[in-house]
């Protein structure tokens, strides 16, 4: 396996983030050392290794009700709040 | 549409259904709507820093049943994953869902014919009761509620992480009338297993549709089309009806179809362009590391087993078969769990559950709608049958009673007395009022004598002007025919 | 002597006796922290007059009433901040409190002091803090390690009893090592993570840095156990570890991993573990070599995991709910893109972006999903070895503090150091480092005690007998 053609500022938008010409020049050639790094792993054979075998059941929750957050906690972190609806700039499809 | 018996077009639905329970599918807030913004709400839905789900082991639970109910095959070991995209109605920017190991694979829905929309009951097409498959059922978390203003939006996350099952079907529906039905049976039978209230026009059950058209006989696809704002059943119906007939009118033209993301508009009955798809999403699934893997083997299939409903399709035939009620009827009844359990209430004590159905369907219905909150006493119903067959009053003096039934609910019985109705059966009464009439109308006497059959109704209409229209009319005809050939 | 030189178990000794009060320790440790904090830096935010006034309420007859705990800023306490050392978390209050933060509050425990971190602790040096580095009580030149740094400085410097620290690659005993501490992290599914913010969930950890293995144990009893909030808790029933510790290491089977041991590795670490195995041997454990043949993947696998899972755990800093939000966004995408492209620093965002490619379409089957294959792999070396031995003993890092500054420009190179202290994150068995000697120039080198998954009391038992053998735990730091 060759070492795949990283494109920093396409990923860095899936998530969310706006980088400087600086920090894509330098995240490409830091990426692409580490990615370089993590292709060793293309030469452990792993084409037996057993599934992990889940445990037991864990303990699931019971469908009863627990207190929730006042609305005033709820909305106590947010930068930008009106009628108790938390607010962002529009969303349009 | 001329030529539309050369073209046929390939449907697939994946419907969201809200389950019905007490608490979210990932916290103990309450699962309910209509609260006020932002109430029910905690550091889990709200994706706070440090928070992590706890899964609602109901939940899991009714979508196990509503996989057995629809004939899927439950994973023993399901996992839940992390669908990655950035929205802000969705607290985490990813929302936990399934992927690789759903709850439920494979199924199918059984079309009723009488689940068509009205006009379409008696085709060919209703009358087929195909059968079309599910790909899956998983378990997720809904998103949040916003709304929209001028410059920003505002969220209301009360029903963000609420447990939402997706039923994906195959791209096995044909028409827009299959499409009515598909979803009018998935809803008979979420119904009967009380997993969801799956009204659309609440938003219980959402639906997304993805349509093309082919040329008959042809085995690819064409491009898909995804329809979205489809708020009630029959609203898919149209979409499907103007969208079907838009991608013909396009491929005979020779346009191509864009793949892209249509918006039903039902005011103006027609679809249009919401977004294409350039790119597809990329969701970046994997395996939910903070829920360890679902093992529904040990217990909680069982359970879900252990609440297995008798399905519509089991029931009908049942209600057909024990109860000698009507396709229609059975059907009707199926798809109306509350007032099916009134109806079978009602029927139980009585050998009459035909007309007992045919009261409650075609009379009782009409007056009041709601039999789960009706004074009336479902066992009325089958003292009345009783009351009939049994020759107690007749049919028309049965109507009576039924109209004082809705009017004053109370026993069949007591009406009959209160209202003087008690049909007279008793031989020796009846008997003096054809003694009666023989001797008042010598000359109808002498005509049913001289062959003429018809002059004994003449006798008869004496007898029951006597008797206040009360005597048993089979019987005076029994007693004045063996008087008069004395 | 100030109290800010005790042990948690000596001060609960006096507590109850009534030699002294709890304010008394308080007061002590602010002492400390006057003199100290400004060249340390352990914290990023202190309410001393919130601590005392809970000094006052504190309850004796509770196992941990009254003793302080410095928390590790990545852990909510209601009300209170909860950084994760980021911009982002700006002006942040938790509304709830972490499982283990309640849970040491039930006990009857204080909370002073919230210390600095790695941003979101991703980082082994502490340099990746938003709100300024801290500086090892050792030598204020070089680094305390990461990215429990703050916690660990604490502890060492003393400015707190003990602290509460997170391990997802190393992060408790890496530190703690540099800073000659006592850190555990407990088997995966140990103690609860609710309200610990996420890193890495498959490996995240909360554990304790402590002076001696004794306190260890005593916060370890009041932490774990099963949680219903968290999914992955085991469902085993409470212990008290530690109870009765024998002081004797007879007849253990003692590991040595031999991927662990390579030709070039520091000196002065090697000759202090090598000295230390042979300890164990002198006073009747045996020492026998194992393999742990998959240790060169692990860097790999780790960093792809982890970074894959905090890009889905980063994603809900967006400036909606909570935290930063960039100031007048134009559009929904500039809010998410504004908010977090100020508010992350650089080595999140590049951890954000390996773990966002990784998973990405086309990628993930030869990145994401090979890891997880080969993380499968590593757990069987370890359950492997441990059919062999009891415990394995390693270094806990190649090497003792480096000077800050140095490899901030060389993320694979400050990676690569981590070698020792991942494979137990991943394979989820616990762990835990200790002091077992010191460099000529005077910088602690920590013993790496590997446990069988749910093995702690075997290994705090151990840990315990070496500690109370030396008296390096006793050391001072002169800073
Ligand atoms: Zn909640």
């Amino acid at each position: 396996m060759s070492v795949p053609k990283l494109n920093v500022a396409d990923v860095a938008g899936l998530a969310r983030l706006s980088l400087t010409p600086d920090e894509t020049t330098k995240f490409s050639s830091q990426l692409s050392q580490i990615l370089a790094h993590m292709e060793t792993l293309g030469q452990i054979g792993t084409g037996d290794v057993p599934e992990v075998v889940p445990p037991a059941q864990p303990a699931l929750r019971k469908d009863i009700p627990t207190p929730s957050l006042t609305v005033e906690a709820a909305l106590s972190n947010a930068p930008a709040q009106s009628n108790d609806l938390i607010l962002v700039p529009k969303i349009v499809e | 549409m001329s030529s539309s018996g050369n073209w046929e077009a390939v449907i697939g639905l994946e419907v969201h259904v809200q389950l019905r329970t007490q608490t979210k599918m990932f916290c103990g807030c309450i699962n309910q709507y209509g609260g006020a913004p932002n109430s029910q709400v905690c550091p889990v839905c709200l994706g706070m820093p440090g928070s992590l789900p706890a899964p609602n082991e109901e939940a899991i639970r009714r979508t196990i049943l509503t996989g057995l109910m629809f004939g899927c095959r439950i994973a023993n070991v399901a996992r839940f994953d992390r669908k990655n995209y950035f929205y802000p109605d969705m607290p985490k920017n990813y929302q936990i869902s399934q992927f690789d190991d759903p709850l439920c694979a494979g199924g199918a829905v059984g079309l009723d014919p009488f689940l068509f929309p009205k006009d379409l009951q008696e085709t060919d097409e209703a009358k087929a009761k195909r059968s079309i498959r599910l790909t899956r059922i998983h378990l997720e978390e809904d998103v949040a509620k916003s709304f929209h203003y001028e410059e920003r939006s505002g969220i209301d996350f009360n029903r963000a992480g609420t447990p939402l099952m997706e039923i994906v079907s195959e791209a096995d529906l044909r028409t827009a009338g299959e499409a009515f039905a598909f979803l009018g049976s998935l809803r008979q039978v979420l119904l009967s297993g009380n997993v969801s209230d799956a009204d659309m026009e609440k938003g219980q059950m959402r639906c997304d549709v993805n349509v093309s058209v082919r040329p008959v006989g042809q085995k690819e696809f064409g491009t898909k089309v995804e329809l979205k704002n489809l708020n009630s059943i029959s609203g898919v119906r149209r979409a499907l009806v103007y969208e079907i007939a838009r991608q013909i009118a396009a491929v005979e033209k020779g346009e191509a179809i864009q793949h892209e993301t249509r918006r039903w508009d039902d005011e103006a009955g027609a679809t249009f362009t919401m977004r294409t798809k350039e790119k597809a999403h990329d969701y970046r699934y994997f395996p939910e590391p903070d829920l360890l893997p679902v093992r529904t083997d040990q217990g909680l299939r069982a359970a879900a087993e252990s609440g297995l409903p008798e399905l519509p399709a089991a029931l009908q035939d049942r209600l057909m078969r024990e109860n000698g009620v009507t396709a229609y009827q059975a059907s009707v009844l199926a798809a109306d769990r509350i007032l099916c359990t009134y109806y079978e209430k009602a029927a139980l004590g009585t050998q009459h559950k035909a007309v007992v159905a045919n009261w409650i369907l075609n009379d009782f219905l009409a007056t009041q709608p709601e039999p789960a909150s009706s004074p009336v006493r479902p066992e009325f119903f089958g003292e009345l049958a009783d009351l009939v067959a049994g020759g107690t009053i007749n049919s028309a003096q049965a109507k009576k009673v039924f109209a004082e039934l809705m009017a004053n609910p109370s026993s069949p019985k007591a009406l009959v007395e209160k209202l003087g109705l008690a049909q007279i059966s008793d031989a020796s009464a009846l008997g003096v009022y054809c003694d009666e009439a023989i001797a008042a109308n010598p000359r109808s006497v002498e005509d049913y004598r001289a062959g003429k059959g018809n002059a004994i109704n003449a006798l008869k209409g004496f007898v029951m002007k006597k008797s206040q229209g009360k005597a048993n009319p089979a019987q005076v005809d029994e007693i004045l025919k063996a008087k008069l050939s004395a | 002597m100030s109290l800010a030189h005790e042990t948690l178990a000596s001060l609960r000794r006096r507590l109850v006796a009534k030699e002294i009060h709890p304010r008394d320790i308080i007061k002590d440790l602010l002492a400390q922290i006057d003199a100290r904090e400004k060249t340390v830096h352990a914290f990023t935010h202190l309410d001393g007059q919130a601590a005392l006034a809970t000094a006052e309420k504190a309850d004796l007859s509770l196992p941990l009433g009254g003793l302080p705990i410095a928390l590790k800023d990545n852990l909510n306490a209601l009300g209170d901040p909860c950084t994760c050392s980021s911009k982002i978390l700006e002006g942040y209050r938790a509304p709830y409190d972490a499982t283990a933060v309640a849970r040491l509050r039930q006990a009857g425990a204080l909370f002073l002091g919230r210390t600095n971190m790695d941003e979101f602790a991703m980082g082994s040096s502490t340099e990746n803090s938003a709100l300024g580095v801290t500086r090892n009580p050792w030598d204020s030149t070089r680094i305390p390690g990461g990215s429990s740094g703050g916690s660990a400085a604490a502890v060492a410097g003393r400015l707190a009893i003990a602290a509460l620290g997170s391990d997802t690659g190393g992060s408790i005993r890496q530190p703690a090592a540099l800073c000659g501490c006592v850190g555990l992290k407990p088997t995966y599914g140990r103690i609860s993570r609710y309200g610990l913010v996420a890193f890495a969930s498959s490996l995240d950890q909360i554990g304790p840095l402590t002076r001696t293995v004794e306190d260890s144990a005593l916060l370890l009893s009041a932490l774990a156990g099963h949680d219903p909030r968290d999914n992955t808790t085991d469902l085993r029933k409470p212990e008290t570890f530690l109870a009765k510790p024998t002081g004797s290491v007879k007849g253990l089977r003692i590991g040595l991993p031999k991927e662990y041991f390579l030709p070039g590795m520091n000196a002065e670490t090697e000759a202090s573990i090598r000295s230390a195995a042979s300890w164990f041997e002198k006073n009747g454990a045996t020492l026998v070599e194992v393999s742990l043949p998959h240790t060169p993947a692990a860097i790999a696998v780790y960093y792809i995991l982890a970074t894959a899972e905090a890009s889905a755990n980063l994603a809900r800093f967006d400036g909606v709910r909570y935290g930063r939000r960039a100031v007048d966004p134009k559009d929904l995408l500039d809010l998410y893109q504004r908010t977090r492209s100020e508010g992350f620093g650089p080595e999140v965002k590049r951890r954000i972006i390996l773990g966002t490619f990784v998973l990405s379409q086309g990628y993930s089957d030869a990145f994401y999903r090979k890891a997880q294959k080969v993380r499968g792999l590593l757990r069987q070396d370890f359950e492997s070895a441990f059919t062999k031995c009891d415990l394995l003993l390693t270094p806990t890092s190649p090497e003792p503090a480096f000077p800050l500054g140095e490899r901030t420009q060389d993320p694979l190179k400050m990676y690569l150091a981590d070698v020792f202290t991942i494979s137990t994150n991943l394979a989820g068995n616990g762990a835990i480092s200790l002091p077992c000697g010191f460099t000529k120039s005077n910088l602690p080198i920590g013993l790496q005690l590997i446990g069988p998954r749910f093995g702690e009391e075997t290994m705090l038992g151990a840990a315990h007998a070496f500690e109370q053998a030396h008296d390096f735990w006793k050391r001072m730091p002169p800073v």
